[in-house]
């Protein structure tokens, strides 16, 4: 190998090894969740702790599924998530659209609006919506957080959408219009279709800002039956005794379906953020 | 185009669908009230059990329990209260019954409960008082509980201790002989919160204030409580107390049944915590140390039932609350460590038999200070332990400082 | 917890298109609204009208139970807040927090996204891994933090003690300042990957004839990445900066977990959990809805001051 080609292969080298550290650094934290989860409440705190356990045993994750409403909570979380994301992928596509491509009095007012919709502390809105929500009869109630989900997504949601919406071809457009085409089927027929990338990740950051959402569900919803994975997680710790064990397996079911939802969506990722503009 | 906004409306609508018909399920029959508490994970799992009886015996009612973790508990009532989404009934703290009487947030059950007086005479006069607020009752008296020593008895062969201590000044020397380093340490406290050393602090001959509750200075700062606090302060330099209490450690529970700490001092509910958690572990239970006077002492504990002031459902919830101090609830819940406050249950066979070791225990404890701003005194005394640890503070300059702090609490209306 | 994120397209240009008036005049005019009629009924309903009615009980000493109660105080709530030691602490810690993930989420961010932009087996598995930490929830890696850091059978102690970097284990949880690294790190560590994901993509959309021409210019590895790659991702790293900070000063969940309210000497709050504190625990709405007003002014201002600061007109000819 010359020179040169040795140079290359070094820095690759030295790239894949700090790539290497850097995943591990990431990674283990999680691989010692796994690993704590799977040994038994008496090696939770053994000392000094290994990364590995000796004895694997599934009796957490029997007894969270079993005994620990889990499924209630899971269940519970996935309708939240489910509804908050088509509901904020709809909506916000709406408004990103009539900013985007349709001209209307107000319209600088109503983006600059938006705009400051994104700076607002989302954790100082809890109390005044506690109370509305009060007003409203949507305490306790997963409509509430879904509502509010909704909501919260809104302003960083359109301004992404927004960008994506104005990168559609003007030609496309026309061709529509000539063709006798309404703002309604611009908007279904032409420009959401072509916005997949951006679609799918406003579907990715709604999904998961929704599942992994805490301080409102926290706030808002009483009743054990209808918490979400979040917060039945936080208040599983008890001062005397927490089961690390059983935490920790909560926690990982918790996390399968936003990997699967990652993983699912993830090609798009990447060109999606792209595409909103977000670089400039 | 008109397609497309009736598509947009039937996903609002169904949205909106989604969410009502979870309302709609409660606001069909039977009643159903809401029963808060923060029980154990072998405690709930009984009280699952006892609210079917209860539902058997009584068709038209539903009663929906939720567990909350204990450092959450008044924070969750608190807000609920003020959203106007309080529960039925509550399992409280009896410390906290004079301040949410007082707040107005609970039913006077006295005027409310027609066999109040029977239900009264039935019960242990240490736990009713509990209740007791500006002249009224506010509660019932559900359980009952104090502390006792838990000790290790491999630990103890291994040290060569045959018994556990039986004096304060035995307590102090065992706890450092079966400290080893940190793999090991003799003693452990839960927190720095009043709880935790009263035991031991009560034992000592140590007091908060006086009797009458006017005043704190030359109580809580007294020579008894000084030295009190002094040798928990000593055991930490020494190394023989886990720096555990201080937070971010290993659990006093955690740590006892795996060896960690050879001495921890709780309440009955271990025995079926332990069952659960670490099956192999033996829990051995002995009386707080004497004190200087050569007597034990400890502090009571205990939950009352108390009902919203804003419920929807009296009837319902007083039905509940009046089924948790009949004789069959409590010899039901005593299964799981829950201990009675029933006069008739003393002695009785059907009770646990490590019982004994806390009923005799009962007989020398003593309450904490029944007053609304409790909260804040036991912040006072917890700050007040915190720096003596943390920062070094003399015992008694700490100790003035809470009496400055309590005088003030208990002076203000 | 998303992160809150701004518009940092300060040029005035937004893609607006006429449409041309060949549909009837009522519809042209009254699409738009249909269009922005559901967003910004939830939008006015949950956040405008509670961030008025906030912002109005923070002039009163709120009585949450009876609000007919409660007195007006004009600015008293503000100004308590100000001198309140906890809440300078609390500001202190925050200010902290800032300076140390903001920085350290930029560095290793762009860093991993550098090392991610090259082909090679296994890419995708890689990014994967590092947005592990992003998808999972605040909770989750809070208390995971919070275990490993344990003072006295964390693993963190227990690999500094084997690296024979510390003697005793380090009461991480115990110490109001201590508590700040774990909290730091884990800021850090959750933000990596999203920042990295960020700066890849503004990393692919530049195009690759200006790396060539300023190769067939002579220039080398390193003149390449300040010269074309620096001003071009310039955008995009001032638009993280901006929402990095907006992120961090907004850090709640992490306090609030791991610190369980402070710790009992209210020594290690942010200002969010402090207002978390106040309100649902003290019962102290009023100062509440005062502290997280003085947060939202500090947001702001900061914001465009960055904003203003960092951004800068890229001119390529």
């Amino acid at each position: 190998m010359n020179t040169l080609g040795r140079q290359k292969y070094t820095a690759f080298a030295v790239r894949y090894a700090l790539l290497l550290a850097g995943a591990l650094i990431v990674t283990v934290p999680f691989i010692y969740m796994v690993s704590v989860s799977l040994k038994p409440q008496a090696y939770t705190f053994e000392m000094p702790p290994q990364l590995f356990p000796h004895d694997i045993t599934f009796e957490h994750y029997r007894e969270v599924l079993a005994k620990q409403n889990l499924v209630v909570y899971f269940a519970n979380s996935l309708l939240v998530a489910v509804a908050s994301t088509s509901g904020t992928v709809l909506i916000a596509s709406l408004l990103a659209y009539a900013f985007a491509r349709m001209k209307f009095a107000g319209k600088r007012v109503l983006f600059s609006v938006l705009l400051i919709g994104m700076m607002i502390p989302p954790v100082m809105l809890i109390i005044p919506q506690f109370l509305v929500a009060k007003e409203l009869s949507l305490l306790n109630s997963l409509l509430g957080l879904i509502l509010v989900y909704i909501t919260m997504s809104l302003s960083m949601q359109t301004f992404l959408l927004r960008g994506v919406f104005a990168g559609v071809p003007q030609d496309l457009l026309d061709a529509a219009l000539i063709d006798g085409g309404g703002q309604g089927t611009l908007f279904w027929r032409i420009v959401l279709p072509l916005s997949r990338p951006g679609l799918a990740a406003v579907t990715i950051f709604t999904f998961l800002y929704s599942w992994d959402e805490f301080p409102w569900a926290h706030v808002a919803i009483r009743e054990t039956a209808k918490r979400t994975l979040p917060v039945a997680i936080a208040l599983f710790r008890r001062p005397d005794l927490t089961e690390w064990g059983q935490l920790f397996a909560m926690s990982i079911i918790a996390l399968l379906p936003v990997l699967v939802v990652y993983v699912i969506f993830q090609r798009y990722f990447v060109a999606g953020i792209a595409t909103t503009g977000l670089k400039g | 185009m008109l397609r497309h906004k009736l598509i947009a409306l039937l996903i609002v609508v169904a949205l909106l669908w989604i969410g009502l018909p979870i309302e709609r399920s409660q606001a069909a029959d039977p009643v159903t009230i809401t029963y808060w508490h923060t029980m154990s994970p072998a405690e709930t799992e009984q009280l699952a059990k006892l609210i079917e009886l209860f539902q058997k015996a009584n068709p038209g009612i539903k009663v929906e329990p939720t567990v909350y973790a204990y450092d959450d508990f008044k924070k969750a009532l608190l807000t609920a209260i003020a959203g106007g989404q309080a529960p039925d009934a509550i399992r409280m703290d009896i410390v906290w019954v004079p301040q949410f009487a007082q707040q107005g947030a609970l039913m006077q059950l006295d005027s409310a409960l027609p066999d109040f007086k029977k239900i009264a005479d039935s019960v242990f006069p240490g736990p009713l008082a509990t209740n007791l607020w500006n002249g009224k009752y506010w509660g019932l008296p559900l359980d009952t509980n104090t502390q006792v020593l838990l000790w290790n008895q491999k630990a103890f062969e291994a040290a060569g201790i045959k018994a556990p201590p039986a004096t304060i000044q035995e307590f102090a020397e065992d706890a450092c002989k079966l400290t080893n380093g940190t793999k090991q340490y003799g003693y452990a406290l839960g927190g720095t919160y009043f709880w935790a050393p009263a035991p031991l602090f009560y034992a000592m001959g140590g007091k908060i204030v006086d009797d009458k509750l006017t005043t704190a200075t030359g109580y809580v700062n007294s020579k008894e409580s000084v030295v009190a606090f002094q040798m928990l302060v000593d055991l930490y330099k020494k190394g023989c107390l886990s720096p555990n209490l201080l937070g971010g450690g290993v659990g006093t529970a955690q740590g006892h049944a795996t060896g960690l700490y050879s001495m921890i001092i709780d309440g009955p509910w271990m025995v079926d915590i332990y069952k659960k958690d670490f099956p192999d572990f033996k829990v051995n239970f002995a009386p707080i140390p004497t004190g200087p006077d050569g007597k034990s002492s400890s502090v009571v504990g205990g939950e009352d039932v108390v009902i919203s002031a804003a419920t929807q459902h009296p009837k319902e919830a007083l039905a509940w609350a009046q089924y948790l101090v009949s004789e069959e609830a409590q010899l039901f819940m005593a299964k799981v460590g829950v201990m009675p406050v029933l006069k008739s249950l003393t002695g009785s066979k059907d009770l646990p038999p490590y019982f004994e070791v806390f009923m005799k225990q009962l007989e020398t404890a003593q309450a904490r200070v029944p007053h609304p701003k409790w909260s804040e005194m036991d912040d006072a005394l917890n700050t007040a332990f915190q720096k003596m640890l943390k920062d070094g503070k003399p015992v008694q300059d700490a100790l003035d400082e809470a009496a400055k702090t309590i005088d003030g609490l208990l002076a203000a209306k | 917890m998303s992160q809150a994120n701004l518009n940092v397209d300060s040029r005035r240009a937004s893609a607006s298109i006429t449409v041309k008036p060949r549909l009837r005049l009522s519809a042209q005019q009254v699409t738009p609204y249909l269009f922005l009629l559901p967003g910004i009924i939830l939008f006015v309903t949950f956040i405008l009208w509670p961030m008025l009615y906030s912002l109005r009980i923070s002039f009163y000493d709120w009585n949450i139970v009876k609000a007919e109660r409660s007195v007006y105080v004009g600015l008293q709530n503000y100004q308590d807040a100000l001198d309140d030691p906890i809440f300078q602490r609390a500001a202190s810690n925050t200010l902290f927090y800032v300076l140390v993930t903001v920085p350290g989420q930029m560095i290793f961010g762009t860093l991993a996204a550098l090392l991610l932009n090259q082909r090679f087996p296994g890419r995708a598995l890689f990014r994967t891994l590092y947005y592990l930490p992003v998808i999972t929830s605040w909770v989750i890696v809070t208390l995971l933090f919070e275990f490993l850091f344990n003072g006295q059978a964390g693993l963190i102690n227990s690999i500094l003690e084997s690296a024979g970097l510390i003697r005793e284990p380090i009461r991480w949880l115990a110490d109001s300042r201590l508590i700040m690294i774990p909290l730091t790190l884990l800021g850090i560590w959750k933000g990596i990957g999203w920042t990295a994901v960020i700066v890849l993509a503004g990393l692919q959309s530049i195009p690759m004839q200006l790396y060539e021409a300023a190769a067939v210019d002579g220039a080398g590895t390193r003149q390449r990445f300040t010269s074309v790659t620096l001003p071009l991702l310039r955008p995009t790293l001032v638009f993280l900066v901006v929402v990095l900070t907006i992120g961090a000063m907004n850090v709640y969940i992490s306090g609030l977990l791991m610190t369980r309210g402070g710790d009992p000497m209210n020594e290690s709050h942010f200002v969010l959990t402090w207002m978390d504190k106040q309100t649902f625990e003290n019962f102290k709405f009023g100062q509440g809805a005062a502290i997280s007003y003085l947060l939202t002014a500090v947001v702001f201002v900061v914001s465009l001051v960055q904003i203003r600061l960092l951004q800068r007109e890229v001119d390529y000819t």
